[in-house]
């Protein structure tokens, strides 16, 4: 390092952009080394861009949080932006959760694809349940824990929940009907009802216990019911009857309007830890 | 060294998350690299997004800078590439800045040859294109694509130029000081 | 503009069959107030309560002039609300900023220019403006205390109900909190608990005492303190005659009793004195409690 250093002739000339090139490269050579001329460059350079507005714009791109997927669509869909990422901050739409909610039911549609009865059994199984856990998850204290605050927000606790379940639910119905497609047999939309059914059970069932605790319940009783058929009685088409359509429509409504006239216990259920 | 903290230590304090670091950066930084951007492309709206760009960047991997070498160097290496991808997805053109050449002083000429040798006068002697040429490519380190996106002209165009402008600054040293 | 408040007459709280909190008649007005009281005396139960996050079995709650059973004036409550529940779990992945940025969402905070500057503000309140970014997750205890007493301050409420905020938090910081809280207890009422006297002592101007649900003191900090004036005395040995005893840093024990003691070595009163006083004995005229040990 030599004691050679910028002069103001030098600095002008530079900073005024009238040295010569072999000049100027000697000085931006030596600036990349020496941190008393960069400091007297920086302190010419007043002007040369928006300093304050720069860095205003910079502080924000890593400071703010990004908008995801999720909100991005949400806000294409017409949400507005504040809304679009109130609900897609929720459990249910991290990417983790999804990925593993598709996974199951990629496989059991494979499953149901290439096996005969028992992939059907198995996506019957698997279909129906797959809505509610993830609506479950969109606003259980559990997995979405800043809880004791959002209590006493002035936002309706109950246009946020109702919001999430609507938008995990206009992406994992489509799911599941778009791989009910590769089963054989049963038109994919017999799914849908049961699906929502258990929707609505769990969110009826939140306002005593927790909803990941009833998605999980309802899963399970599921389940069993499949498991039970299964074993006992032929083909799985049959679960899909009109009686039990119908069955499932009851069960969806009767569940909703429980939902709502229960719907002030929803936020005072203790947080399941 | 005074005691205000060093780059490197700013560079672990950003890594931390740590914004008055961060800031602290920018304005020890921010300033030269602005103007030496500014001396390649007049476009100031491009050189304040690409010294955001820049910020951002470190910001997201302070630990690329491995401690060898100088920050300013790492810095510049990381703002003329932000430049450079800023002006590839601009449609209109940004002209690269050229030194308004007023004819040196007498002194300056001297100043030239005693502190550049010849070196100095034969860069003053190519034209303005081969001058910029190697100026992106062997004194900022870009590569030809990217010189070729800097000077908004096609790779083969920044190909030639080296070529001739190297051949031109051999024959005129070889002719010896005038 | 109407001087905040907050009333309660003759309110109770029941869980099941425990009596949570029973008879608390409580006039709440601009200023710092402190809830002291053992683990169980009912302090988490009253903040929720003031916070409207409970409504109560008996009796009426009035905040701000509004009643928190009627849905519409309940809103418009939680506008002018911020709350510290004693545990906050965070969301997986988030940063402070974002986090806060969250609550000021739910807290109607649409414009995102303003709201970013909000954020920066309350950060900036609690000494954690530099440290936007980093993840919750990532950060000490204390921090992590700091960024949930930040989305409390989001607006300046006029209401701000604070559950343990001195937990983790070291003594230069618990200054930073008092000036904090100061400021805003000019307009807004501010109720906060504690374990802790000191807390108390540094930071409220009035005190309520709970024990086992029920008010046992309501008043200004310094009257507390005056109560166990001439009723703390220090001695080589535990007193028999006190209510409590304790060895103190010196060897010497330190002895806080309901009796006035003659001739013996008395001392300052600190707000500690009068606390354990207040439930380990009684003042002359009411009759003697238990001794506590």
């Amino acid at each position: 390092m030599t004691g050679w250093h910028l002069d103001d002739d030098i600095l002008r000339r530079y900073v005024e952009r009238t040295d010569s090139l072999a000049e100027g490269a000697s000085v931006e050579q030596h600036l990349l080394s020496c941190e008393p001329c960069r400091a007297r460059v920086s302190t010419a350079a007043v002007g040369v861009i928006d300093f304050a507005a720069v860095w205003d714009r910079t502080r924000d791109a890593v400071e703010v949080p990004r908008p995801s997927v999720f909100e991005r669509l949400l806000r294409a869909a017409g949400l507005p932006a504040h809304e679009a990422r109130l609900v897609a901050v929720a459990s249910a739409f991290r990417s983790a959760w999804l990925v593993g909610v598709i996974t199951i039911l990629a496989f059991a549609a494979l499953a149901a694809g290439i096996g005969q009865a028992r992939g059907m059994w198995l996506f019957l199984a698997v279909a129906p349940v797959v809505p509610c856990l993830v609506v479950a998850s969109s606003y259980d204290p559990w997995l979405d824990p800043a809880l004791e605050p959002e209590l006493v927000t002035p936002y309706p606790a109950l246009r946020l929940i109702l919001l999430r379940t609507i938008a995990v639910l206009a992406i994992a119905l489509p799911a599941v009907v778009l791989f009910g497609l590769v089963v054989p047999g049963r038109a994919p939309f017999a799914f849908l009802l049961p699906a929502v059914g258990f929707v609505a059970v769990v969110l009826a069932a939140s306002t005593w216990v927790s909803p990941l605790r009833a998605a999980v319940v309802v899963s399970v009783v599921w389940l069993a019911v499949i498991w039970q058929l299964a074993t006992r009685s032929g083909p799985p088409g049959e679960v899909l009857q009109a009686w039990a359509q119908a069955g499932f429509t009851v069960l969806a409504v009767a569940s909703f309007v429980i939902f709502l006239v229960r719907r002030r216990r929803l936020r005072q259920v203790r947080p399941w830890r | 060294m005074d005691s205000r903290p060093g780059d490197e230590t700013l560079l672990l304090a950003v890594a931390e998350r740590d914004m008055g670091a961060f800031r602290t950066l920018y304005e020890r930084h921010a300033g030269w690299l602005a103007i030496r951007l500014a001396r390649r492309c007049n476009d100031r709206d491009l050189v304040a997004d690409a010294i955001q760009d820049t910020f951002v960047a470190v910001w997201q991997k302070p630990q690329g800078f491995r401690g060898d070498g100088d920050i300013g160097a790492w810095l510049w290496g990381i703002a003329i590439r932000r430049l450079v991808s800023r002006l590839r997805t601009r449609s209109r053109v940004a002209a690269v800045f050229e030194n308004t050449e007023a004819a040196p002083a007498a002194e300056d000429q001297v100043l030239l040859s005693v502190e550049y040798g010849d070196i100095g006068q034969a860069l003053a002697r190519l034209s303005p294109e081969m001058r910029a040429v190697i100026q992106a490519v062997v004194l900022d380190g870009l590569s030809a694509k990217e010189a070729a996106q800097l000077l908004d002209v096609p790779v083969s165009t920044v190909k030639t130029r080296l070529h001739r402008a190297k051949g031109r600054l051999r024959a005129v040293l070889a002719e010896g000081p005038s | 503009m109407p001087t905040a408040s907050i009333t309660l007459r003759d309110v109770g709280r029941t869980f099941g069959a425990t009596q949570a909190l029973a008879d608390v008649g409580l006039d709440l007005k601009p200023g710092i107030t402190g809830l002291l009281g053992p683990n169980g005396a009912g302090k988490t139960t009253l903040l929720r309560l003031l916070a409207t996050a409970l409504p109560p079995t008996r009796g009426r709650l009035s905040v701000l002039g509004l009643d928190p059973e009627v849905p519409a004036e309940r809103t418009g409550i939680r506008r002018q609300l911020g709350y510290l529940p004693q545990e906050i779990g965070f969301p997986r992945g988030f940063t402070a900023f974002a986090f806060v940025d969250y609550i000021a969402l739910l807290k109607e905070w649409t414009q995102p220019a303003a709201r970013h500057a909000e954020v920066r503000r309350v950060l900036g309140l609690v000494g954690l403006a530099d440290l936007g970014s980093k993840r919750i997750r990532a950060m000490s205890g204390g921090q992590r205390r700091r960024v949930a007493l930040a989305q409390a301050l989001l607006g300046s409420p006029a209401v701000l109900i604070l559950d343990e905020p001195t937990t983790g938090v070291d003594p230069e910081q618990r200054v930073t909190l008092r000036a904090v809280l100061a400021e805003l207890a000019r307009t807004s009422v501010v109720v906060l608990s504690t374990h802790q006297t000191e807390d108390v002592a540094a930071l409220c101007e009035r005190v309520i005492v709970l024990d086992r649900g029920r008010v046992r003191y309501d008043g200004p900090v310094t009257d507390l303190v005056r109560q166990a004036a001439g009723r703390v005395w220090l001695a080589d040995e535990p007193d028999p005659e006190a209510s409590v005893s304790w060895r103190t840093g010196t060897g010497r024990y330190r002895n806080v009793g309901p009796r006035v003691r003659n001739g013996a070595e008395h001392v300052e009163p600190s707000l500690e004195d009068a606390y354990l006083l207040l439930r380990g004995g009684s003042p002359d005229h009411e009759p003697r409690e238990e001794v506590a040990s």
